[in-house]
């Protein structure tokens, strides 16, 4: 007899009543909370634009750049930002597409970090020209043969994708706010698109959040390889790698999954998310974020150990400039930020808890914007030419756009719960009613098929 | 028909008014792109540039950007479609 594993689910769990109350709270009751943090961040941004308003007036010469080291903070916040945005679209789908059931509560809060540091990132470029309005140069006179247009294509088609793909997805949500009455009612009906729940109008939703799931993956690999191409099309030192591809694509999504934790754990204390962020939700992302570390830190040794071995004089300059050298602490703060800390608080069962998680993940967002440093500084101070070291520091103007890039960030999540769920309830109700027979199907798929009747007979006689 | 019966239809065709109008602005953002990388990959002809590179990266770019606002328009196209009219019975799905 084929007997089936029934799944004791406790009567409460599945009261999905108070769920839906939970999650809309933020948007519904919003307090003086908001306000606060929307007058602070605002300020804070204001006065970064402001001191940027220096370099508007009188042009780069206020930032540290020189030559050669001609990109400095803002190249280095870009990579570092982009790299960032794999957080969400990337591992959202590649979640949806494994059908990971413990995907759901995580899914949008990845998928909004995409957004707002794509945005915040895809500026930087903008700001390192001095002159924002030669960007219209690019439109009327750009070279698509040059990997920095490429980045402009495939920044943009990974926004454009990650945005449709956050929205679409939101679309049962808003109906949900729409229906409760949320104010402005006519912004939740706008955006709604006259979602009323039909079955039809599920199996629509349920088809495009699946094509662009699909067509999301390969547009975020290509944006980060993009990205490395602008470093590994030259003949740089320390840049010119084949592995630079890979190697950028590993860290982005590194630092992706430490980020998405470090907003995860802040917004389960802030918005009393502790219902829904369960243990059970970090413990499954932090096995991920140290595989991550470990395939990092092996991206990293064989990039390493491939200069030193080659012995060419101008990639040794580079190499000791950051093992020995100037950059030194930089290089070893890199290592032990995302492979040391990572690896000893994630591997062990004892450290790998909330707070542990939280410290290593903090971490690996320090140690990856270091590789960043790392990898965009050493190049250019020591450049195949033969010209005395460079140097660079970064100026107060340089500084000042670095925190109000970070401002932006806390700010556009903070408007963003501000008018939407950051979990994503209607998926949350979806799991509760069909997850746990799906699962159990899928799960007797993986089993073997029971012995026919004619053998079990032939057995037996 | 009451005064509240006429504003809220009012509202409601505004409102559809504007989503319309949101979908084609997308569609507006994909020709706008889809005619610069034309005109970029027509310039690097009149400037006698390499080419490949240009139709290598158009090839791949204008397909995605088409299909972003194929999707998008697919699912304010359905959703229209598949909605229930005001006053008729119609089924929905219990976790909407």
């Amino acid at each position: 007899m084929n007997e089936r594993v029934q799944l004791e689910v406790p009567a409460t769990s599945l009261d999905d009543s108070h769920d839906e109350d939970e999650l809309l709270r933020a948007v519904e009751e919003h307090g003086v909370g908001f306000k606060v943090t929307f007058t602070l961040l605002g300020m804070v941004i204001l006065f970064c634009w402001a001191i940027f308003g220096r370099q508007l007036l009188r042009g780069l010469g206020v930032t540290g750049l020189n030559q050669p080291v001609s990109w400095g903070f803002y190249i280095v916040n870009f990579v570092f930002f982009i790299g960032i945005s794999h957080a969400g679209t990337l591992i959202s789908a590649i979640l949806r597409l494994t059908q990971a059931e413990w995907r759901r509560p995580i899914t949008r809060m990845a998928e909004i970090i995409t957004v707002v540091v794509l945005a915040i990132g895809g500026l930087h470029p903008v700001l390192d020209l001095g002159r924002p309005d030669r960007m219209l140069n690019i439109f009327t006179s750009g070279r698509l043969q040059s990997p920095l247009l490429w980045d402009v294509c495939s920044i943009s088609a990974y926004f454009m994708a990650s945005t449709v793909y956050l929205f679409l997805p939101m679309i049962p949500d808003i109906a949900l706010l729409r229906d409760r009455g949320a104010r402005p009612h006519w912004f939740y009906a706008f955006l709604s698109w006259g979602w009323q729940g039909t079955p039809r109008q599920h199996a629509v939703l349920e088809r495009a959040i699946a094509i662009l799931m699909i067509l999301v993956i390969p547009i975020a690999i290509s944006v980060h390889t993009v990205i490395s191409y602008i470093f590994a099309m030259t003949l740089q030192p320390g840049w010119h790698s084949t592995i630079f591809g890979p190697y950028f694509v590993v860290g982005a999504i590194f630092s992706g999954i430490a980020a998405l934790m470090v907003v995860m754990i802040v917004l389960r204390r802030v918005f009393h998310l502790e219902r829904f962020l369960k243990p059970i939700h970090f413990d499954h992302l932090a096995k991920l974020l140290l595989v991550m570390s470990l395939l990092w830190f092996y991206f990293t040794f064989c990039e390493y150990i491939t200069a030193f071995f080659g012995n060419e004089p101008s990639e040794m300059r580079v190499f000791f400039y950051k093992f020995s050298g100037g950059f030194a602490p930089y290089f070893w703060g890199m290592v032990a930020c995302n492979f040391l800390i990572p690896v000893v608080l994630l591997a062990f069962r004892r450290f790998r808890t909330i707070p542990g998680i939280l410290f290593a993940s903090i971490a690996v967002v320090i140690g990856m914007w270091l590789e960043r440093l790392n990898i965009v500084i050493p190049s250019l101070a020591n450049p195949r030419l033969p010209y005395p070291t460079g140097f660079y520091v970064p100026s107060l103007v340089e500084w000042a756009i670095f925190i109000g890039a970070f401002a932006s960030f806390i700010l556009g999540y903070a408007i963003f719960s501000r008018f939407f769920p950051l979990i994503s309830v209607w998926e949350i109700k979806e799991g509760k009613k069909h997850s746990l027979a799906a699962t159990s199907e899928r799960v007797r798929g993986y089993l073997p098929d029971p012995l026919p009747q004619k053998v079990i007979g032939g057995e037996s006689s | 028909m009451s005064q509240d019966t006429v504003s809220e239809r009012m509202e409601q065709r505004v409102i559809f008014g504007l989503q319309v109008l949101s979908v084609s602005m997308i569609w507006v953002f994909c020709l706008g792109i889809c005619a610069w990388v034309i005109h970029l990959l027509l310039l690097s002809h009149q400037l006698h540039d390499v080419p490949s590179a240009s139709v290598g990266i158009s090839i791949v770019a204008i397909p995605v950007f088409i299909t972003g606002a194929s999707v998008l328009t697919y699912v304010f196209i359905g959703l229209q479609r598949g909605g229930v009219a005001p006053n008729a019975g119609g089924e929905k799905r219990e976790d909407s």
